[in-house]
């Protein structure tokens, strides 16, 4: 009965604290919300589609002129114009109009169709990657079916039988099957890793925040004798209305990708719910333990901001676990978004039994225990509060 | 009248003087400072580059389900095992077994060859091999999608031409054929690394920059608490010269910094670093003047220290989607792209990654570097603005 008039006193003593101030109110609320809003309109088409790109065309004959025209109607290229020059193209890339560029060379069809051998070539500006590849897959596709058409010709001209030629073009052929994700959409993975990404990174400032400034105002004392003097009741009842804003924005941001913008859903709600709450949790675990082993405002939020930005590139969201250095890739298993993106990308995306995730859930719940096991430390912080101004 | 103008140049330049010299001592004495604009700008870099310093990944395991246990079948997976991206990690007895592989992670794609394959290659059909790719991120699928059209146009190569000895036509030699060959300018090896580090940097120094001018401001607020309102070690001057002479600390803590993370960090992890180091530095020091200026505006949001992390650090990421370097400008609704207009960084990432990578001149980004001074000018105006009002705040109190 104590523990629990306790923990009624601190929660409502922390409901009056957050709504004093309107840092809390930003931090917690606004903040994610306009991002979530944000990433979600920014990343709208899923793919950055008719990259700004340029043909260089040296020939001028009926097939460099087909070329051009079939290069216009591509979905991936918006032809800016044509240069005659390579050192022009170059100095468009140089200047940032265009992202690559086709060049067909002098007497391209003569020697084509001539058999004396001839090269197209392309350049893509992979500055930056994703219209650079973009870019690149489109002419690539236009060389090879514009080489096979040549071939194609080629053997007809040789005696091949019509029949045989298609055949003989394509003597066999590889069908990729991208599983789970055809249109290659690339917001199912930026925003659905960056969303919780960010919000880890604003559970963290806040709870440290929350936690930190209690010592640096020297009303520590004040929270813990709430707390009936114990401290996991005093770090329950601060934290709790706090979990159930965060869970609450969680949740609209899952609702947002999963159900408004039908981001792939592949599993019951319940386990994306599920893995959203132990994330919250997860995330509050992790700061409340530097808090613990730090529990000083300034550097426990320094420690925050930094595992909280470093996230976004140690999680391996674009670019693989598995080919970092091992010594790196340990780090990207110390922060919960690392688990919360495996389990989407499980269950949601890939729509696995949840008995294959469950290490990942498991993952999830060590976060709090270890705050929980640390806690003592944070008493005798709290007992005597010391502030470095 | 001439001699009381040129007084108040002197007492505004002795005043600026003054603000600068005292900013030192302040970004010196205080360990969060010496953080943000030493430590973090310095140890940054490095950080990321060690993340992604492997550029590229390789090797992956992919698991095959040949159903056709042909000589064809078995040299095609050994082909495929061949190349960058596939390494094949076991044989399954059915696509069953090879999901469930899949599903406990032990492979990242699956190669099924049915089992008419080489039948159909030797009737003069076309054989057809499937892969499924494991979509958990496009990195992977891009890297097996490159290896697997080579593979597929070297074994096309291959069966045409013994398909056509034995039609008895002679076969297209090498002279005849049309080839093709791509460049990637700015990341030849296609790594991660020399794409992203680059501008990760220069958003770094902004943002580094920015921390420590709101954790400053942040400081100052906490000094006027205790003393009742005035700030013992803030310099009585006018508003223009405690902008400036604030500004030009910052700036001439930053320019060794710039050529450390403009130079020395591409030489060190082998990144890209074509362009001209001088040009590079000229371009970046508006961005500096620009960011300075910026967050001496942003003081207006922070009241004591520890908010300047709440106000500051989650804006690194939006920073970093509003300079394109993710997510093309060219594809941004107009809102997003005139909010990125306003940052620094935009203009800053964009110029610099075409000198660094691409090897432009300054002034084939005369349209950025423009931006920038543009920035400059016009967050002087609200830096300065914030600092009266903030002034007479003080005298009003």
């Amino acid at each position: 009965m104590k523990v629990a008039s306790g923990l009624w006193d601190v929660i409502k003593r922390e409901v009056r604290l957050l709504t004093s101030r309107p840092i809390y109110l930003v931090g917690m609320t606004v903040v994610p919300i306009c991002m979530a809003l944000f990433f979600v309109s920014l990343l709208g088409e899923g793919l950055p589609k008719r990259v700004p790109a340029a043909i260089v065309d040296l020939d001028h004959s009926q097939t460099s002129r087909q070329m051009a025209r079939s290069l216009e109607a591509m979905e991936l290229i918006d032809i800016k114009g044509e240069f005659d020059s390579y050192n022009k193209a170059m100095d468009a890339v140089q200047r940032g109009d265009i992202y690559g560029f086709f060049m067909i060379p002098d007497d391209f069809e003569r020697d084509a169709i001539g058999g004396r051998g001839t090269k197209l070539t392309f350049y893509s500006n992979l500055t930056f990657y994703v219209p650079g590849t973009l870019v690149f897959k489109g002419f690539k596709t236009m060389a090879v079916t514009t080489s096979g058409r040549i071939v194609q010709t080629t053997l007809s001209s040789k005696g091949a039988p019509d029949a045989l030629t298609g055949a003989l073009l394509q003597p066999m052929t590889i069908n990729n099957h991208p599983l789970n994700n055809p249109w290659m959409n690339y917001s199912y993975y930026l925003s659905t890793s960056f969303l919780p990404g960010l919000l880890e990174l604003m559970i963290f400032l806040m709870t440290a925040y929350a936690i930190c400034h209690e010592i640096k105002t020297g009303r520590s004392n004040e929270w813990l004798a709430t707390g009936r003097g114990d401290i996991w009741t005093a770090i329950v009842g601060k934290l709790a209305p706090q979990t159930l804003v965060f869970t609450v924005i969680g949740l609209g941001m899952n609702a947002l990708m999963f159900h408004y913008l039908h981001f792939p859903h592949n599993c019951p709600t319940w386990h994306m719910t599920l893995g959203m709450v132990l994330f919250v949790i997860a995330c509050q675990g992790f700061a409340v333990f530097i808090c613990e082993i730090m529990p000083n405002l300034r550097l426990a939020l320094s420690l925050c901001s930094l595992s909280g930005i470093l996230a976004f590139s140690i999680a391996a969201f674009s670019f693989p676990v598995q080919a970092m250095y091992g010594g790196i890739a340990i780090f990207s298993y110390i922060l919960p978004v690392r688990w919360y993106f495996l389990i989407y990308i499980d269950q949601a995306l890939n729509g696995m039994a949840l008995y294959f995730s469950r290490y990942y859930y498991a993952a999830l719940l060590v976060f709090p225990i270890m705050a929980m096991l640390f806690a003592p430390l944070l008493r005798r912080a709290a007992r005597k509060p010391v502030y470095v101004p | 009248m001439l001699r009381g103008f040129w007084n108040d140049m002197k007492e505004w330049f002795l005043e600026t003087a003054k603000v600068l010299r005292r900013e030192f001592g302040l970004v010196l004495s205080s360990p969060g400072t010496l953080l943000f604009f030493f430590a973090l700008p310095l140890a940054y870099p490095i950080i990321y580059a060690t993340i992604y310093n492997t550029e590229v990944t390789r090797d992956m395991p992919v698991a095959v389900v040949d159903n056709c246990r042909s000589a064809e079948s078995r040299e095609f997976v050994r082909h495929a095992d061949a190349t960058q991206a596939i390494k094949i990690c076991g044989y399954a007895s059915n696509m069953g077994e090879a999901k469930r592989w899949w599903e406990e992670k032990k492979c990242y794609g699956i190669l099924e060859i049915p089992a008419d394959y080489s039948r159909r290659t030797y009737r003069g059909e076309q054989g057809v091999i499937n892969f499924y790719s494991d979509m958990s991120l496009l990195l992977r699928y891009r890297t097996f999608l490159e290896s697997l059209t080579s593979l597929q146009m070297a074994t096309d190569a291959d069966l045409r031409t013994m398909a056509m000895n034995t039609l008895g036509i002679s076969a297209p030699g090498q002279e005849s054929g049309v080839e093709t060959e791509s460049f990637f300018l700015g990341d030849p090896e296609q790594g991660f690394a020399s794409f992203i580090l680059p501008g990760i940097v220069v958003l770094i120094m902004q943002q580094s920059m920015l921390l420590g001018i709101t954790f400053l401001s942040g400081a100052s607020d906490d000094r006027k608490r205790l003393h009742g309102g005035v700030d013992p070690a803030a310099i009585v001057a006018s508003p223009s010269a405690i902008v400036i002479g604030k500004a030009l600390c910052y700036v001439m803590i930053y320019i060794p910094l710039c050529i450390y993370i403009l130079h020395y960090i591409p030489v060190w992890f082998a990144l890209p670093h074509i362009g001209n180091m001088w040009q590079a530095i000229l371009f970046m020091f508006p961005l500096l003047i620009a960011s300075a200026m910026l967050g001496q505006t942003l003081q207006i949001m922070v009241t004591e220290r520890e908010s300047a992390f709440i106000v500051v650090v989650f804006t690194s990421v939006a920073f970093l989607f509003l300079s394109g370097l993710t997510w093309p400008r060219y594809a941004m609704q107009p809102l997003w792209k005139l909010l990125g207009d306003i940052v620094p960084a935009t203009w800053g990432v964009e110029g610099f990654i075409r000198i660094n990578n691409n090897g432009a001149t300054l002034a084939q980004q005369s349209t950025p570097y423009h931006w920038l001074w543009r920035l400059s000018l016009a967050y002087f105006i609200t830096a300065w603005l914030v600092t009266r009002w903030k002034n007479r705040c003080v005298a009003k109190c």
